[in-house]
Parts: structure tokens; C-alpha cells; sequence
């Protein structure tokens, strides 16, 4: 049948099991909007306050379904302002498709208005993108574009649709999903090789990334710790991955990562990295880490194996299946000398409390929506101190319910994530955990909490300062603040109160349970302006650039 | 330990593509001492031949980022006892009255043509390996050189195979 450039766009979305996408409208993609508008009663469009907001959620989506998030700007500035919600998507490797209007061909390389190369712009951040300068290209180019996104290591891709394409017809014809690019095979010696050596480990570790998630190898990665009696620690990307109340579950690994976990990297003789990458928020120094250890890396993206550290052996394929298979190739282990030591590690170095000077705690903050919440609800941070502390404190359990920038680093990330988990998880309450800092960066998109009455909880940290960059300046820079102490004037209630959002404060310690507890039954979208010590600091931490032995319990002593 | 090697690529012959590989070159911080691109006997694939200098994990790492390319379907790794490699140099060199015979005389020894005489310079093609190349540039070195173009290496295996063959890095 004959369709419209627009309308193939949303007739291959349907294609694609699309119902949700996220975006803003704009001249170049008039077409596609009037398509959607067709359309309306199976493809919901939720309206950003901005696009980046609108990137952030489609993020948010993919992060917390395991489905490709899908956003639509228009030309120039609306594809501009993705950048930073694509760098994100492709530094966690979250599967995301991005289709940007642009002006006519005939305008293109013109400098036309509102005519920008976004996919020059973006060719170091996506996994792959295109120009479509057919229409009859249209609908295989979308379909190849879900198929990049979700195969092997999952990432966003940008499709560029020039706006008389959009208008111009074609014949179209429905088709299934291209099938994902087909996961490497195991090879068995090499298998075996791989199994050989956790048999022979005395101190086996293993460091849990992000592939783990995205491969769904939660019950593999449970087995094979339970069979081979080794603890697990996990990377931010990891958390949720393997369940933080396990018995074998060390902690987070890495610069703001436990004591136990830590220590038993140092002290393990073979490390099993699975789904991970070494960023140097885990390995500050490369040349130290795991410097007893035999590494063995499971990753499903060869150019992972030896990028950051040497690895001993490797396996490249889907860590779902390479777990599965290790766990059948080894015997009942035991270890107990060795676990009892990472227990003691657990035990014997716990962050010792903070003084908060009379301001309520974060920790407690965070307990009180913990003992609120369940494994199944989901949990969304923006960039900085907060950030570091849920990662700590939380207890994940389940894979699917942390949405936060972990490559990236994002500040401002945390609100249009917070909508599109809630928007892909209606049933499932959704916390946002922000700073300040990070929530001043994009809180235009209460307004998109408030249009469409989405029952997030936002939980600002609010320090009055630049936490974490403050952190570095206390310890680096010689407590030389350097516009890291705006003291900004905002009332957060009545700015929430502004948007059409009910808000909430905490002052005092005593206030957290009672307010925390009114802000999660409230069932609206609330902002809680949690008002904490300025000098509560993100710990335990190993300093940039050094090994594990140098971790910090405690800041130093400023007077020393 | 560095070495100098040469990787050949077959690519999808979209427009772009090169960029794509030198971008990849130029953010992960691996030097390209040369590339040269052109369409291969199918007109829908082109083939990049790069040189470059790197460790063996660094030649992995390019090798195995080139790979993720969903533009590049073939990555072989050439090296100078496997390959044949060449490259085309067009030098004009300023050639006062007098010394023309002597010049044409070094090029003639170093298998080089004369593409063009004029009243003052003589424009010389050679091909050949890069160090023949060199030793041909040295040998002209007393005449001043108006202008250079070299075209970098490319290069095909030795003996019957072909990247074709190669699985290691199919994609």
C-alpha cells in the first residue's frame, strides 16, 4: 500500500512492538507529528519539557524494560539538545533509537535554518547512524536501525530523515523484525580452558558489570557464585545484577565501592569479570589492580578484552549462556577460609557514620524509601554524592530497577529518566534521588511530571552546594571552594508548587520517617526538598589514578 | 614493542565511510601514518588500507574497534612478509640548466618515470615499498622540490588468498 515517509516511520515503530516514545516537535518533523497524530490510538507520544529530557526518558525506558527507548526531535537545535541523552545511552550501553527531522535534501550542506550535520555530530556516540535520502530506503533503514540498537552490545542509533522525505510516498509493505546479528559461539575447549581455571582458583572473585543486566544473567550469575562459593562484587552498572542481600554479595567495587569489596580484589588469586570494562572508576590503577589475580573477562564486545587491563583468558559471547555453561563444567566448590575472610572485611570496615550537624541524614533518607519500597520498584539517580550513596545503600536486588549515568556521568539525567521508568512501569513505584546541582540542570521537566500526573518521587539531596566537585576540592585542592558553594535561593516547594507538583521538607531528622512516609502513599508527583549537611561526604573513596590499598574510610584531617 | 603495520579493511562504499574509520583513528589516539580508499572490483564495497604504528594490544584494540563498525565487514591485518604493498609518489623538482641528465639519470636508476619536462623542473612518477620510495627522495635531495604528492601504502596478501579467507574478523 501507499504510504507517506511519516507514515512508514510510525507503521515500522508499530512493527518494532513501539507503543511509547518520547519527544518534542518542531518544523522539520511536522510530517512525522501529523503521522502520529494518525496514529494516536497505538503509539502513546509523551511531550519533554525539552529534548534532552526527552533522551533521558527514552533511556529510562530501555534501562528499566530491556526495550529499544525511542525519541523524536526535530532538525538543528531539537537534535542538538539529544546529544548528551545519546552520549549517556552509549556510554552504559543502553539500547535507544533517536530519529531526527532535518531540512529538505535539497537544503542540505546549505546551511539552512535550523539545518545542523547531526550525524557527523553524533558518529563518535552512536552505534551506528543514518541519512535517509529515499524514501523507498525509509522503512529498511528503521528496521536495520532496531536491529543495530539491540544486537550483541545494545546502544543508541540515530536515524536523520530529511523532511520531504517524510512527505514523499511509497509503497509499504509490513514486515517482522530483522533478527538480531547472531551472538557469537562457544567453543568448548575454550570453555573448558575458562572452567580450568575457576576450578584451580583457592580465592575466586567476581566483578559483575552492566552485561550482566543486559544479557539477563542474574540466575546464571547466582549459580555460578553459589557452585563455585565465590563472592560477587558489582560495578555501578552491575548493581541489581546480582542481588545485594545474597549472603556472597561484597559491595560495590570501585572508587566509592566497599571496603570488602576492594580488599578482596586485591587479595583474590582469580578474578571473573563478567559484563565489565575496567573504566577507571573501578580500575584506578590499571597496572595494580588485581595484581594477585588471573583474569578471566566474559564479554560479549571483544574490543573490551585488554582495552583497559590484560586479561588472562577470555570468552566473547552472551554472559547468559558462557555463565550457564561454566557453572556445568565445575564441581560443588568451597572456599570458606576465604569468604570468611571477605566476611570479616564486611564486617570489620563498615563507613563509620558521618556527623551531619544536626541535619537529617542521607542514609537515613535513603532507609526510610528503602523500608518503603520493594525489590521490584525502581530507582533512579542523577550524578554526584546522592548518586554514590543509593549505590551503597540501597540493597538492589533485582536486575531492571537502577537507572542511573554510569559512563557518562551525567548531571541532570536523573528527571527524564525518572519519566520514562514511570511511564514504562506504571505499576511499579519510581523514585528519583537527585542533588541540587544535578536537579537545577533540567527541572523544566516537572512540567512533564505535572501534564501527565506521573506518580514520581522526587527526592532532592539538597546541600546547597556542588557536593561531589566540593568533596575533590576538600581533598585535592586544599578546601579551596571554587564556585562549588552557590547557595542557590530556590524554594523547592514553591518551585514544585509552580509546576503543578505537591511539595514536601525535611529539615530535621526527626521528619524523614513521617514525611517520607507521605510522599510515597501521596501517589501524585511530589519533590521532597531534603535539606542536608553540605558536608556529608561520599565514603568510602580511593583516590583517582590509585589502587585499592589507598582507599579512604574517612576524609582526612584538613588541620593535619 | 611498536611496530609499523598494515591494516586493509573492506567497507560498505557509502559516503562517510572513511570518515567513520579516521574518527575511530583520531578519538581512541591511534596514529595513522597513511590511508588510502577506493572502490575494489565490487562497486559497492571500497577497501581502506591503513598504516599505522602501535604495541600488539593496540593493533588488537584498533583492529577489533574497526570491526564494530556496522560499516566495515572485513578487517585483515598485513604485515611486510605477508603482503605486497606499494605506494605512487609524483615529485616536481627544480632543475637548474645543466644538471637535467644527471637528475633524469637518478631517477631512470631508481625505476621511476618522467611524466613531464619544462623549462625549469621535471615532474617524476615512481612506484614501489615506502623505503624505495625514500631512497629515490634522498637520491634527488640536492634539487630543490617544488611540489610532492605520495599516496600512502595499499596492499593485497601474498599467494592465493584473499581477505576473503580471513574469519578471525568477519564480522
Amino acid at each position: 500500500m501507499k504510504k507517506t515517509g511519516a507514515q512508514i516511520i510510525v507503521e515500522c515503530l508499530l512493527e518494532q512492538g513501539v507503543d511509547t516514545v518520547f519527544g518534542y516537535p518542531g518544523g522539520a518533523v511536522l510530517n512525522i507529528y501529523d503521522a502520529l497524530y494518525e496514529y494516536s490510538d497505538k503509539i502513546h507520544h509523551i511531550l519533554t519539557a525539552h529534548e534532552q529530557g526527552a533522551s533521558h526518558a527514552a533511556d529510562g525506558y530501555a534501562r528499566t524494560t530491556g526495550k529499544t527507548g525511542v525519541v523524536i526531535a526535530t532538525s538543528g537545535p531539537g537534535a542538538t539538545n539529544l546529544v548528551t541523552g545519546i552520549a549517556t545511552a552509549y556510554m552504559d550501553s543502553i539500547p535507544m533509537v533517536a530519529i531526527t527531522g532535518n531540512v529538505a535534501v535539497d537544503l542540505l550542506g546549505r546551511d539552512s535554518f535550523q539545518e545542523v550535520d547531526i550525524t557527523g555530530i553524533t558518529m563518535p556516540i552512536t552505534k551506528h547512524n543514518f541519512v535517509v535520502k529515499r524514501v523507498e530506503d525509509l522503512a529498511g533503514t528503521i528496521r536495520e536501525a532496531f536491529r543495530i540498537a539491540a544486537s550483541k552490545r545494545p546502544g543508541p542509533v540515530l536515524i536523520d530523515v530529511p523532511k520531504d522525505i517524510t512527505a514523499a510516498v511509497t509503497e509499504y509493505t509490513p514486515a517482522d523484525p530483522l533478527p538480531l546479528a547472531p551472538l557469537p559461539e562457544m567453543k568448548e575447549e575454550t570453555v573448558q580452558q575458562a572452567a580450568q581455571m575457576l576450578k584451580e582458583a583457592k580465592r575466586p572473585l567476581i566483578y559483575a558489570g552492566g552485561g550482566v543486566i543486559s544479557s539477563g544473567a542474574t540466575e546464571e550469575i547466582i549459580q555460578l557464585a553459589e557452585k563455585l562459593q565465590a563472592p560477587v562484587c558489582c560495578s555501578v552498572m552491575g548493581l541489581g545484577g546480582f542481588p545485594a542481600d545474597h549472603p556472597l554479595f561484597a559491595g560495590m567495587i570501585g572508587m566509592h565501592g566497599t571496603y570488602a569489596a576492594n580488599k578482596a580484589t586485591q587479595e583474590a588469586d582469580l578474578l571473573l569479570v563478567a559484563g565489565a570494562r575496567f573504566s577507571d572508576r573501578v580500575a584506578g590503577d590499571r597496572e595494580q589492580f588485581a595484581s594477585q589475580a588471573k583474569i578471566l573477562h566474559l564479554d560479549i564486545d571483544p574490543a573490551e578484552i585488554d582495552k583497559n587491563v590484560h586479561a588472562t583468558y577470555s570468552l566473547v559471547g552472551d554472559l547468559k549462556r558462557l555463565l550457564g555453561s561454566l557453572t556445568q563444567r565445575i564441581p560443588e566448590e568451597k572456599h570458606d577460609a576465604w569468604l570468611q575472610d571477605v566476611e570479616n572485611w564486611k564486617v570489620g570496615h563498615p563507613v563509620p557514620p558521618q556527623d551531619n550537624g544536626g541535619y537529617p541524614d542521607p542514609m537515613a533518607i535513603i532507609d526510610a524509601v528503602r523500608a518503603r519500597t520493594s525489590d521490584d520498584d525502581i530507582m533512579v539517580t542523577d550524578v554526584g554524592q546522592h548518586q554514590m550513596w543509593v549505590a551503597q545503600r540501597y540493597r538492589f536486588n533485582h536486575p531492571r530497577t537502577f537507572a542511573t549515568s554510569g559512563g557518562l556521568g551525567t548531571m541532570g539525567y536523573g528527571l527524564g529518566a525518572a519519566i520514562g521508568s514511570k511511564v514504562a512501569n506504571p505499576e511499579r513505584k519510581v523514585v528519583l534521588f537527585t542533588g541540587d546541582g544535578s536537579f537545577h540542570m533540567n527541572l523544566n521537566e516537572l512540567t512533564t511530571l505535572a501534564s501527565y500526573d506521573l506518580p514520581v518521587v522526587v527526592m532532592v539531596m539538597n546541600n546547597s552546594v556542588l557536593g561531589m566537585v566540593r568533596q575533590w576540592q576538600k581533598l585535592f585542592y586544599g578546601y579551596r571552594f571554587s564556585q562549588t558553594d552557590p547557595h542557590r535561593k530556590t524554594d523547592l516547594v514553591k518551585l514544585a508548587e509552580a509546576f503543578g507538583v505537591t511539595g514536601m521538607r525535611i529539615t530535621k531528622p526527626e521528619e524523614v520517617e513521617e514525611v517520607v512516609d507521605k510522599a510515597l502513599a501521596l501517589g501524585k508527583p511530589v519533590v521532597v526538598d531534603c535539606q542536608i549537611s553540605p558536608d556529608c561526604n561520599a565514603l568510602p573513596m580511593i583516590p583517582p589514578g590509585a589502587s585499592a590499598d589507598a582507599i579512604m574510610m574517612t576524609m582526612p584531617d584538613p588541620t593535619v | 614493542m611498536e611496530e609499523k603495520v598494515i591494516l586493509s579493511a573492506l567497507a560498505n562504499n557509502h559516503p562517510g565511510v572513511l570518515l567513520r574509520i579516521t574518527g575511530l583513528f583520531n578519538r581512541r589516539g591511534f596514529n595513522i601514518e597513511s590511508v588510502t580508499a577506493c572502490t575494489t572490483e565490487d562497486p559497492k564495497t571500497s577497501r581502506m588500507t591503513i598504516a599505522m604504528t602501535g604495541d600488539q594490544s593496540q593493533i588488537r584494540q584498533v583492529i577489533c574497534q574497526l570491526t564494530k563498525l556496522e560499516d566495515v565487514k572485513k578487517v585483515s591485518l598485513l604485515t611486510k612478509e605477508n603482503a605486497s604493498h606499494s605506494e605512487l609518489l609524483l615529485v616536481k623538482i627544480r632543475v637548474d640548466n645543466g644538471q637535467r641528465s644527471d637528475a633524469l639519470h637518478i631517477a631512470y636508476r631508481h625505476g621511476a618515470r618522467i611524466l613531464d619536462i619544462s623549462h625549469h623542473t621535471i615532474t617524476i612518477e615512481a612506484t614501489g615499498q615506502s623505503g624505495q620510495i625514500d631512497e629515490l627522495i634522498q637520491g634527488l635531495q640536492k634539487y630543490p622540490v617544488v611540489e610532492m604528492a605520495r599516496t600512502g601504502i595499499t596492499a593485497l596478501e601474498r599467494g592465493d588468498g584473499s581477505i576473503a579467507d580471513h574469519d578471525g574478523m568477519d564480522r
